[in-house]
């Protein structure tokens, strides 16, 4: 069976199956969800700041059209071409497109959740074009031919002795060697080869702004501006709910990603692309791909508000034990299992089923999307178009009645507790799902009902 | 009927009812000034924990012997500083940004700095080439000690003031604004590798902010 047949629950007990990696896995996320609420501490007015966010996104989806037309009219005035790609495919033929007018066939990549989601990467090589994925994470799971797990730390499923044996193999670096001090070096050393080299670059876009056409690139490591600074052709995409009104609007905006995605105060590098410089050329993709459909179901439209901070990733007890991968699609956690539905809804029928409806993402939101209640509407929703799995209905069908019949409501209870107590292993065996990773309770003697009617004077 | 109109008709189509703006944080209820001096050392500290570091100067000869001091190997210093030209290369613009790949320090004048952050704001026009804050192996910035503000909200406040004065006209064609600016926050940095943090990721592996303030004597200093 591969990846993409079996769903969250089969690939994250593959995860699950090597019980301290899941365990070092938990930690890890917890560890930047922690750095995230320090940083969100110090900040006094940091529920206004979500408030503000919010608000600011809400009016965003209100008049995104005239804000695409805003947008593209002040890009184009900056000198800035601009295309349009209703789907993922159109946007791969943009891309490829613009390379093959200027003869290059080697890009440099910055982190773009869009072109995953896209599968950019794969098209393009299919037509002879080399990709270099520039964020070291990203770089890590490029060469090891695995999709980033995490939208803003790829690789964080890989030990760091695991990546020492990639940069090994890819790199040339000597065998055993996993200190990421020394794996990062090598990596810098590798890459600025490529930026040197590369004629074309393609970065995502975290904000672009309808009133001055510019668009903003977010990095840490810098690979982004490395990338597009040295470059002939610099291509920008990004999906259409990325834009924000006004300039001023990114004091909010850069107020609160970074310090909600791993608690930095800001990243490194906040830039600000404007219009090309003399000799370049700047292309910006504006891609649908289901949003514009997804802007119309009432009850999910929120959450195209989302920034790509994952927080939402870093706090979800299901995220952090079961993995990115678990989740078969670009943008994994909580906001990605609210997404995905929205552009095939059979594909993704169980990643809404894939949360404890715990609502920690949604206090973690930056811009305070709604995403454990709208999980829990994509299962009414799904189960009604008939996309949850035949066990689950069958089972939904007996509880519903077992608990509309009172009388076989008690007698299932009473059968419950005897095999409970007298023929334990019925149900402390690998069949019933609620024993994996759990013991059983031990069953009460009698039902409250029970003890009611004897004590009830 | 084109891509773009059948994206902009569907958006239009779908998208909701009106949802006013509101208004930032600041903007109704101005946060109360910070003195000068609080904003510098909240920048410095700032700065420090995000692996910067900084030092408040007189002037030229101040930073250029700290620079002697602290970047003894450099060999080949890149600035936009007239002041500097005894140690750097200080022209005002490059053929091709790809021979700067052997810049070993780039001193640069930068705007302001942002307290909550540590971020300085620097423009292409300041830049010598767009690529150079990013390609030189360690990075200096140089800006007025009073020209920190408290947060973003100031910030993007005093880049439109700064337009509106035309500041970017020197920067040639069409409108008075940049056309590439970034808010930079201490050295390059990853910490891909199961979360440990490495200074010098693409980017500079250090960043050092100069503070100038002509009143301070280096009388103590060392």
């Amino acid at each position: 069976m591969n990846q993409h047949t079996k769903d969250h629950a089969a690939l994250a007990d593959a995860f699950n199956k090597d019980e301290a990696r899941v365990d070092w896995h938990d930690q890890t996320l917890w560890f930047v969800r922690q750095k995230r609420d320090k940083a969100a501490q110090q900040v006094p007015e940091w529920e206004l700041l979500r408030d503000t966010a919010s608000q600011i996104k809400e009016n965003v989806l209100s008049h995104l059209s005239e804000y695409l037309v805003r947008f593209e009219e002040q890009a184009t005035r900056n000198g800035i071409t601009v295309h349009w790609a209703a789907d993922a495919k159109e946007h791969n033929e943009i891309v490829y497109a613009i390379l093959r007018q200027n003869k290059v066939d080697k890009m440099v990549k910055s982190k773009s959740m869009l072109t995953e989601e896209c599968h950019l990467n794969e098209f393009l090589e299919e037509h002879g074009i080399e990709v270099v994925d520039t964020d070291l994470g990203e770089r890590v799971v490029q060469l090891a031919g695995e999709p980033p797990s995490h939208i803003v730390l790829p690789c964080i499923h890989k030990k760091k002795e695991e990546i020492g044996e990639i940069f090994h193999e890819h790199l040339g670096t000597p065998k055993g060697n996993a200190d990421p001090q020394f794996l990062t070096h090598a990596a810098r050393l590798h890459l600025r080869e490529k930026f040197l080299m590369g004629k074309a670059a393609l970065t995502g876009v975290n904000f672009a702004i309808a009133e001055t056409g510019e668009f903003v690139v977010c990095t840490n490591e810098g690979n982004a501006d490395m990338g597009a600074h040295l470059a002939d052709v610099h291509i920008a995409c990004m999906g259409i709910e990325k834009l924000i009104p006004e300039r001023r609007h990114l004091g909010v905006f850069l107020r609160l990603l970074t310090r909600s995605a791993t608690g930095q105060p800001i990243t490194t590098y906040s830039s600000h692309f404007k219009r090309p410089r003399p000799g370049q050329q700047m292309h910006i993709v504006l891609v649908d791909n289901g949003r514009s459909t997804h802007l119309g179901r009432k009850d999910f439209r929120s959450s195209l508000k989302c920034i790509r901070c994952a927080a939402c990733f870093n706090t979800c007890p299901v995220y952090r034990r079961s993995g990115g991968h678990s989740y078969h699609t670009a943008v994994a956690g909580p906001i990605g299992s609210i997404l995905a539905p929205n552009l095939d809804m059979k594909k993704y029928a169980d990643l809404p089923f894939a949360s404890t409806l715990c609502g920690s993402c949604s206090n973690v939101c930056p811009v305070k999307i709604d995403i454990h209640e709208q999980l829990y509407k994509w299962r009414q929703v799904l189960v009604q178009e008939g996309n949850a799995p035949a066990a689950k209905k069958a089972a939904m069908k007996a509880m519903t009645w077992v608990l509309s019949n009172p009388s076989v409501y008690h007698t299932a209870g009473r059968a419950g507790r005897w095999f409970m107590m007298n023929v334990p292993f019925a149900v402390n065996n690998g069949l019933n799902p609620w024993y994996k990773q759990r013991d059983m309770p031990e069953p009460p003697k009698e039902s409250f009902g029970e003890w009611y009617k004897k004590n009830k004077k | 009927m084109s891509s773009r109109d059948k994206i902009l008709d569907t958006v239009k189509k779908n998208q909701p009812e009106h949802q006013e703006l509101p208004s930032l944080p600041g903007e109704v209820a101005p946060v109360a000034a910070a003195a000068e001096q609080d904003l510098c050392k909240k920048f410095i500290a700032t700065l420090e924990a995000i692996g910067g570091s900084a030092y408040i100067v007189s002037g030229f000869t101040r930073i250029t012997s700290i620079l002697k001091e602290f970047f003894p190997e450099a060999r080949r210093i890149v600035s936009n500083c007239p002041e500097l030209s005894a140690m750097a290369e200080t022209p005002g613009h490059y053929e091709d940004a790809h021979t700067l790949e052997n810049t070993d320090l780039a001193v640069l004048r930068a705007h302001f700095g942002v307290a909550e952050n540590a971020a300085c704001w620097i423009t292409e026009d300041l830049m010598v080439e767009r690529a150079l804050p990013f390609i030189a192996q360690h990075l200096a910035l140089i800006i007025h000690k009073k020209d920190i503000v408290a947060n973003m909200h100031e910030a993007y406040g005093r880049i439109a003031e700064w337009e509106k004065a035309g500041g970017g006209a020197r920067i040639g064609g069409e409108g008075t604004s940049y056309g590439f600016a970034t808010f930079i926050a201490g050295p390059s940095k990853t910490a891909d590798i199961e979360q440990s943090l490495v200074l010098g990721a693409h980017g500079p592996r250090s960043m050092t902010v100069f503070l100038l303030d002509e009143e301070m004597s280096d009388a103590g200093f060392y």
